[in-house]
């Protein structure tokens, strides 16, 4: 699911919480900034989808997904969003950073990734 | 023969297709519009945002065309109500000229240029590049938190700019009104207030808010018709324009003909 394109970034996080929620503006952007800052992301809080690196675009949609209310994170070919990361220690990384904001995380890939991931049970 | 019957019968059929689907698709933003569940602080702040694209931004080439338009049309407006011998009907003319016809037209085509074919496009690539998609798997209604802030700040947008092309046309016509017939501050505002008429006000008012609905509503629904492929926008953005440019002259016609009957 893309960004939406003319949104900024901290908008793209927020809006969940904005909409289901009725959040302001103001305490949306403080909470997005709070996430973003764990990743050391303030910088692209202003920032569109076009102008994100593949890592800063994976991150936002992160967010994004645990802006729900007790998600369940499902990250489908991961690999295709940040095709230049090797293994699975960035996502492993990104996870844990926010591991107290969602359920639980699935991530789908072909067989083929397999060796990408470390982690046993895959 | 036979074949001139089928394309007649055709265009008819989509001619009221297109009506139908317009005025169903208007019916919905309507009813969205007035159930409050439809506001929240994301529909709140695109409102606040479309506000400021439409009506802020758009202010210093607006204020430019009605000091530069304004001046001169009332300055040969003026110039004839003197020649012809009018100038006991000044008000009158002025305030049904410019308030009621002049104001919301200008102010219409110039919002339909820019923000129109805007909105088109905008929703049109937001359909191409699946972005509709991600609010609808987000359980976020399209129509709540997309089109009903761009068809409300429509409706505001051509009431206050039309409202404002009015304010400064008549102020430039205070300058002829002294310069042509003599006329003081108080008694040229005295003449434009009495021949200030409730229902020509009311008529007006409707009209632009009639004008800033579907100049709004009819790019969103053509941006909607975009397909997956790129290619689709120019045509949707293309046929958009067209159908609200026929929307305004309909609606214009509609409202002289409600004011001369």
């Amino acid at each position: 699911m893309p960004l939406i394109s003319n949104l900024d970034v901290w908008v793209n996080i927020a809006l969940i919480k904005q909409y289901h929620e009725n959040l302001s503006a103001n305490k949306a952007q403080e909470l997005v900034l709070g996430y973003l800052t764990r990743y050391s992301l303030e910088n692209i809080s202003n920032k569109r989808n076009p102008a994100l690196t593949n890592r800063e675009r994976f991150c936002a949609m992160l967010l994004r997904a645990v802006m729900v209310r007790d998600s369940i994170v499902v990250i489908d070919r991961p690999f295709t969003i940040i095709p230049d990361v090797q293994d699975d220690r960035f996502i492993y990384d990104s996870l844990k950073s926010i591991d107290d904001s969602f359920k639980e995380c699935h991530i789908f890939d072909y067989l083929w990734s397999k060796e990408r991931y470390r982690t046993i049970d895959v | 023969m036979i074949n001139a019957i089928i394309r007649i019968g055709t265009t008819t059929i989509n001619v009221t297709k297109t009506f139908r689907d317009t005025f169903s698709f208007a019916f919905t933003i309507i009813l969205k519009m007035f159930n409050k569940n439809s506001y929240n602080s994301a529909t709140r702040q695109v409102l606040i945002h479309q506000i400021y694209f439409t009506s802020i931004q758009t202010l210093p080439l607006f204020i430019g065309i009605s000091i530069v338009f304004g001046t001169l049309l009332m300055g040969i407006v003026l110039q004839i109500i003197k020649n012809l011998g009018l100038a006991e009907h000044l008000g009158r003319i002025i305030m049904d000229l410019v308030v009621t016809e002049l104001a919301p037209f200008v102010t219409v085509l110039l919002i339909a240029l820019r923000s129109s074919s805007a909105i088109n496009a905008e929703i049109a690539v937001m359909k191409v590049n699946k972005e509709l998609n991600t609010l609808d798997k987000f359980n976020i209604d399209a129509v709540d938190y997309l089109f009903l802030p761009r068809v409300i700040n429509g409706v505001i947008s051509v009431v206050l700019l039309s409202a404002f092309f009015s304010i400064m046309v008549l102020t430039s016509g205070l300058l002829f009104s002294k310069l042509l017939f003599g006329l003081s501050l108080e008694s040229y505002s005295n003449v434009l207030l009495s021949s200030a008429n409730f229902y020509d006000i009311v008529i007006s008012l409707i009209k632009c808010c009639t004008f800033g609905f579907f100049i709004t509503l009819i790019p969103i629904r053509f941006g909607l018709h975009a397909t997956n492929d790129l290619t689709s926008i120019p045509i949707s953005v293309l046929n958009g324009m067209v159908d609200v440019f026929i929307a305004i002259i309909f609606i214009e016609v509609l409202s002289l003909i409600l004011i001369f009957i």
